[in-house]
């Protein structure tokens, strides 16, 4: 995984909350700047496509890694 | 004679025409012939694909106890608070319903049955509105609560109540009391009324957070 600005440990919990939490933790962030996501929800996979698209934020890299959802979302420019 | 179709097609149009027998008139009240007749084929088609009736039981109410919803639209399109985001997932849940009322026939009959599926039911289907109202009130809460852990799990239990009780009063036996009353203002007053109830008195939610179907 390459570098990022700031990580989210999402673990546990299903949507909403995930993309609720990482919402926040991206308007935190500086525009270019990347968030780390762990999830553990199987739904966050299609979750977090659908965020980035309707919220123009570009989802770097979607994979599985231990049972685990790793996601990185750079916010928009 | 029906037409010929894949497998995969055919067993999905069974699984289809199933889950609307079964909704209807419970386990019991269907027959594989009521089925086979349905899809149009021969029971010895059917069997092919299930093995016996309590199979394609079961695959019907894992197929419908799995569906869940993508709540993300109810965080994309309002603000963040607690509120917005709850109405928003409300009016979605509540849409999936009225699209397919067979979701809550099929969960209240696996709950009459003790099946197993009832548990595959809350985890896909309410789960979200529990973590999402314990994980809310657990931040929003005072911490010197007295029975600060029953009042939140009660909380999230009278709004699951709340909800499911308008579901099957709207959809399930439609009520003349029920019959024009418009689904974005239930769902914006059950919500609005859960909100006063666990002490948030904010009289007005966003109205972007209740989407439109």
């Amino acid at each position: 995984m390459s570098d990022f600005d700031s990580e989210l440990d999402a673990s546990g919990l299903n949507c909403p909350l995930p993309i609720l939490r990482a919402k926040k933790a991206i308007a935190a962030l500086d525009n270019g700047q990347t968030l780390k996501i762990i999830a553990t929800d199987p739904g966050s996979v299609k979750d977090f496509e659908a965020f980035c698209k309707q919220t123009g934020n570009t989802l770097l890299s979607s994979g599985e890694e231990d049972g685990k959802f790793l996601f990185m979302i750079q916010k928009a420019a | 004679m029906s037409t010929r179709l894949p497998g995969p097609q055919r067993r999905d149009s069974i699984v289809q025409a199933a889950s609307r027998l079964f909704a209807d008139k419970g386990f019991h009240g269907v027959s594989i012939d009521d089925i086979a007749r349905e899809v149009d084929v021969s029971p010895a088609i059917l069997y092919r694909h299930f093995a016996s009736k309590q199979e394609l039981y079961d695959t019907v109410l894992l197929e419908l106890a799995c569906q869940r919803e993508s709540y993300v639209e109810a965080v994309t399109n309002s603000g963040t608070s607690f509120e917005d985001v709850l109405a928003g997932m409300t009016r979605i849940y509540i849409d999936s319903i009225k699209q397919n009322p067979d979701l809550l026939r099929i969960e209240l009959q696996s709950l009459l049955e003790g099946s197993s599926a009832t548990r595959d039911f809350f985890d896909n289907r309410w789960k979200s509105f529990a973590d999402y109202i314990e994980f809310g009130l657990n931040e929003r809460l005072p911490y010197d609560l007295q029975n600060r852990e029953i009042t939140i799990l009660s909380a999230s239990l009278m709004f699951q109540g709340m909800v499911r009780e308008a579901l099957i009063q709207k959809f399930l036996q439609p009520h003349d009391r029920l019959e024009d009353v418009d689904l974005d203002e239930l769902s914006h007053e059950l919500v609005r009324l859960f909100l006063r109830a666990v002490g948030i008195n904010k009289s007005r939610i966003s109205r972007k957070a209740v989407i439109t179907a």
